[in-house]
């Protein structure tokens, strides 16, 4: 019994996270690439990490397994790109995923374009060019007016600012997430999510 | 001898609440010898603890101590353990570890410390703030006398709720033998009576947030194996398709719960129908400590029960209530009992002996109503636990003797009360004081003895939490041949049991604990098998990893079942790059649990202290077996000589200390005229 009805409240959450993302995809096919006033193309992402947040254990796996991957083991939440939001007395636990936004804050904010779309690895993810990378944080900031904690992280040692670029197509977090919290969606005309479709969370 | 690669911080954070200085040492003066964790604390304890030092002593030592593992990806590595001399341990006080889970021990070693040692006292109420290299002593006046749930606000409201803190409430302010260490909402150091300890400092809480990194030496290697964990222990979708989720026709090998499910979930009640509603604001969904595949325990949400999280000790503390309205089941007094507990900071697992001994007392006509202020009639309901709680927590009247712990209070009775206390109670001797994990020691809930856990019990300096994982084993086999905790007939699991006894402790002999004609035990195996899994234990703790899935020996999705027990040491090889032979880990395991011992011949402790009340050997279990006291007593003789202790007085031998790196401790010992310095 038990069991069904977590099935089905799995199912119940992917619909309605696909069912927002189908009106999300037919208006994807209109705007593939979004320009903005300033003459700059940024296409649109065709992959997204999906929460539930309602699954969640709040075990911190995905933080840690980020930072493993992406930081050359140096393990530590702060510098995983995924952040794990928690209110222990209250039990609510929200995993937060940068939402590789259509019309991307940080990417924009960037002085020396070290913040770029990935067409190699076909993602079409907003990834940070570590070479590139001054350490001057606009981006946090940027990304911060409307997303809080800021997706992008400042790493201290490095002096440098590191995001989710979706694991070269394959998120580590989602592959590590031991309860299914989790999922990629992807598409290859596009996905029209994060800003400025959500505004906020 | 060169640096670790990963792993360990290299820093120990030492705090004199009576000078107010504090102080670093470096963690390799230490390790990689004594690894970490149980180890660490054993070491330090043998350095500065000496047996004249009582518990609530400014010069005890209270020890928070992490391993090389904590604050990675390794799996279950969200653990700690807490050490010094243990004011439980009854009627000597000695030296106990306790461990706990939840999100603090990373905090800790993202700070930049390995492990905390705190020691004198203060003259008036403090908390310890430490964050990323630095430690501060604050005043905690304000917070004095608040329960745990709200100091943990207050310091979240002070230094942002990232913090993780250690907190104690009033049973450990007062001093209670029986006071935990609560972290969060439900992870608590509870045996060993540690948050008396910390209230005999005036020390409230210990705030740590680090955002720091712990560097790991093949982060690759570690996550190879994280991925083999996962899919040892979690769900089987992660043999498939990661994006798909597919639990169905997976067994779990999990004591005390389904994968996923949470440990509430096996105790049908008013809770759980309300929590399975959708439509009643009530929920209890599976909740993990820090980076552990499997989330065990229960987190409970709802309108008018405080919500939180908690494990076994916790859920079945208030197990009275379920009899004493039957029609609700485990119902939201059950909870709110357990949550009570928590809040006033009183270990869950010794009022689980209290509260049934009372009982039997009340029965017994030994205590009255009027001598103890407490509705003995109505155990069960909230009147007693309220009454009962909020007694031992601000030491009031007869909660004044059982904030002493179950096994001092029936002392003080003594007669008859004290007899009846040895049912929880099972160690006899000078260093017993913990309650027994159910009936025969824990093996099967339907009562079956199983000769290596009477062993163990005999030989732990606490109860015997190490057995923990042996008991996964043949809770996985009976679950994995269809029997459940009620129906559990051993006769059925020991074809299942045969390889993989083979593979871990080198006999399929092993796997019977009783002989072919159902009539008596087997004791055969018990010394070596016990030798080895106290090995296991030791690095497991000392690694710090977690005590019901590690040592990992069943496996209940594979064909033979075997298990693996080589996993920790290579966690630990993939963390700090160094290397660890299985060879080379049984040693390692042997040294720390001859340290160990030490410790506790140091504070007294000999044979004849190792071993069980009469009424033990009295009973008959379900199949009509008895443990017989010369079955036990050879086998600890044989325990002894496999360890090289001493067999007459089960003091670890001068060669023994030597040959395995323990010269420090000879010398010790021979200061003492424990061991003869010709031997």
């Amino acid at each position: 019994m038990t069991t069904e009805v977590e099935r089905r409240t799995v199912l119940k959450g992917f619909t309605l996270g696909l069912f927002g993302l189908g009106s999300v995809a037919s208006l994807g096919s209109l705007l593939e690439v979004l320009t903005f006033p300033n003459g700059q193309k940024v296409a649109l992402a065709r992959g997204v990490i999906l929460v539930d947040k309602s699954l969640c254990s709040g075990c911190r796996i995905c933080e840690m397994v980020c930072a493993n991957f992406n930081s050359g083991g140096r393990n530590s939440a702060s510098l995983s790109r995924i952040l794990l939001e928690k209110d222990y007395l209250r039990g609510d636990y929200q995993p937060k995923v940068c939402h590789q936004c259509a019309d991307p804050p940080c990417l924009k904010a960037c002085p020396v374009t070290a913040l770029q779309v990935d067409r190699q690895k076909g993602t079409y993810a907003r990834v940070i060019d570590e070479r590139a990378c001054i350490g001057c944080q606009k981006c946090v900031e940027a990304c911060q007016q409307f997303f809080r904690p800021s997706r992008p992280r400042f790493d201290v040692q490095k002096h440098r600012t590191v995001k989710c670029h979706l694991c070269f197509g394959d998120p580590q977090c989602v592959k590590f997430c031991p309860l299914g919290v989790l999922r990629v969606e992807r598409s290859e005309r596009g996905l029209l999510v994060g800003y400025p479709v959500i505004k906020e969370d | 001898m060169k640096t670790p690669h990963g792993g360990w911080t290299g820093k120990i954070l030492r705090v004199d609440l009576t000078t107010r200085k504090i102080s670093e040492a470096s963690t390799f003066d230490y390790v990689p010898k004594f690894l970490g964790g149980r180890g660490l604390g054993a070491k330090i304890c043998w350095d500065e603890v000496p047996p004249e030092v009582g518990a609530f002593d400014p010069e005890n030592r209270l020890i928070f101590a992490t391993g090389p593992l904590q604050g990675t990806l390794a799996p279950t590595s969200g653990r700690f353990m807490v050490l010094g001399k243990s004011p439980q341990s009854a009627p000597t006080e000695s030296f106990c570890r306790s461990g706990v889970g939840g999100h603090w021990a990373p905090e800790l070693k993202w700070a930049g410390y390995d492990a905390l040692i705190i020691q004198g006292k203060s003259s008036n109420p403090v908390y310890l703030w430490i964050t990323d290299q630095k430690a501060e002593i604050l005043d905690a006046t304000r917070l004095w006398g608040l329960d745990t749930y709200q100091t943990q606000q207050m310091i979240w409201k002070l230094h942002g709720n990232k913090t993780r803190v250690m907190v104690i409430g009033k049973a450990g302010e007062n001093r209670s033998r029986i006071a935990c260490i609560l972290t969060d909402t439900g992870d608590a150091s509870g045996q060993g009576g540690f948050g008396g300890v910390m209230g005999s400092k005036n020390l409230k809480a210990i705030a740590v947030r680090g955002t720091g990194t712990v560097n790991v030496a093949r982060p690759k290697e570690l996550m190879e194996i994280t991925h083999h964990v996962q899919r040892l222990f979690a769900r089987k979708s992660l043999q498939s398709n990661p994006y798909e989720p597919d639990e169905k026709g997976f067994k779990t090998n999990i004591w005390g719960g389904g994968y996923g499910r949470g440990s509430l979930s096996l105790l049908p009640g008013e809770l759980l129908d309300l929590c399975h509603d959708p439509s009643s604001g009530y929920s209890q969904t599976p909740d993990g400590c820090f980076a552990c595949p499997v989330s065990c325990r229960s987190r409970v949400k709802g309108t008018d029960v405080t919500s939180g999280v908690a494990f076994c000790a916790q859920s079945y503390m208030y197990l009275e209530s379920m009899v004493h309205q039957p029609e609700k089941g485990y119902s939201k007094i059950t909870w709110q009992a357990a949550k009570l507990g928590d809040l006033l900071g009183i270990n869950a697992y010794e009022l689980m002996a209290i509260i049934p001994w009372l009982s039997d007392c009340y029965r017994e006509k030994l205590i009255t109503e009027e001598d103890t202020g407490l509705p003995l009639n109505e155990i069960g309901s909230w009147n007693f636990i309220t009454k009962l709680l909020h007694q031992i927590a601000n030491r009031e009247g007869f909660g004044d003797v059982l904030a002493e712990g179950g096994q001092r209070a029936a002392a003080k009775l003594g007669g008859k009360a004290e007899k009846l206390s040895r049912m929880y109670y099972p160690r006899a001797g000078k260093f017993a004081g913990f309650r027994e994990h159910w009936v025969y020691l824990g093996g099967f809930p339907t009562g079956y003895a199983v000769p290596p856990l009477a062993l163990m019990w005999a030989l732990d300096n606490r109860d015997a939490m190490v057995s923990h994982s042996y008991i996964s084993m043949l809770w996985g086999a009976a679950f994995a041949v269809g029997q459940n905790a009620l129906t559990a007939v051993p006769e059925k699991i020991f074809p299942l049991l045969k390889p993989v006894m083979k593979a871990a402790y080198g006999s399929e002999e092993a796997a019977e604990f009783f002989r072919p004609d159902g009539k008596s035990l087997n004791w055969k195996w018990t010394a070596p098998v016990v030798k080895r899994y106290h090995e296991h234990s030791l690095l497991k703790d000392s690694y710090i990893l977690c005590d019901i899935l590690f040592p990992y020996l069943f496996n209940a999705n594979s064909a033979d079942h075997v298990g693996d027990v080589t996993l920790e040491s290579r966690i630990y090889c993939a963390v700090t790059g160094m290397e660890m032979s299985p060879e080379e880990s049984y040693s390692k395991g042997e040294t720390l649990c001859t340290l160990e011992r030490a410790l506790a011949v140091r504070d007294g402790r000999r044979r004849q202290d190792d071993t069980l009340h009469d009424l033990y050997f009295e009973k008959e279990d379900a199949g009509g077996r008895k443990y017989r006291r010369e079955d036990l007593e050879r086998s600890k003789s044989e325990y002894y000589r496999l360890m090289g202790w001493d067999a007459k007085t089960g003091i670890p031998a001068k060669p023994t200390l030597q040959r395995l790196g323990l010269n420090e401790v000879a010398e010790g010992l021979e200061k003492r005229g424990l061991i003869g310095s010709s031997s």
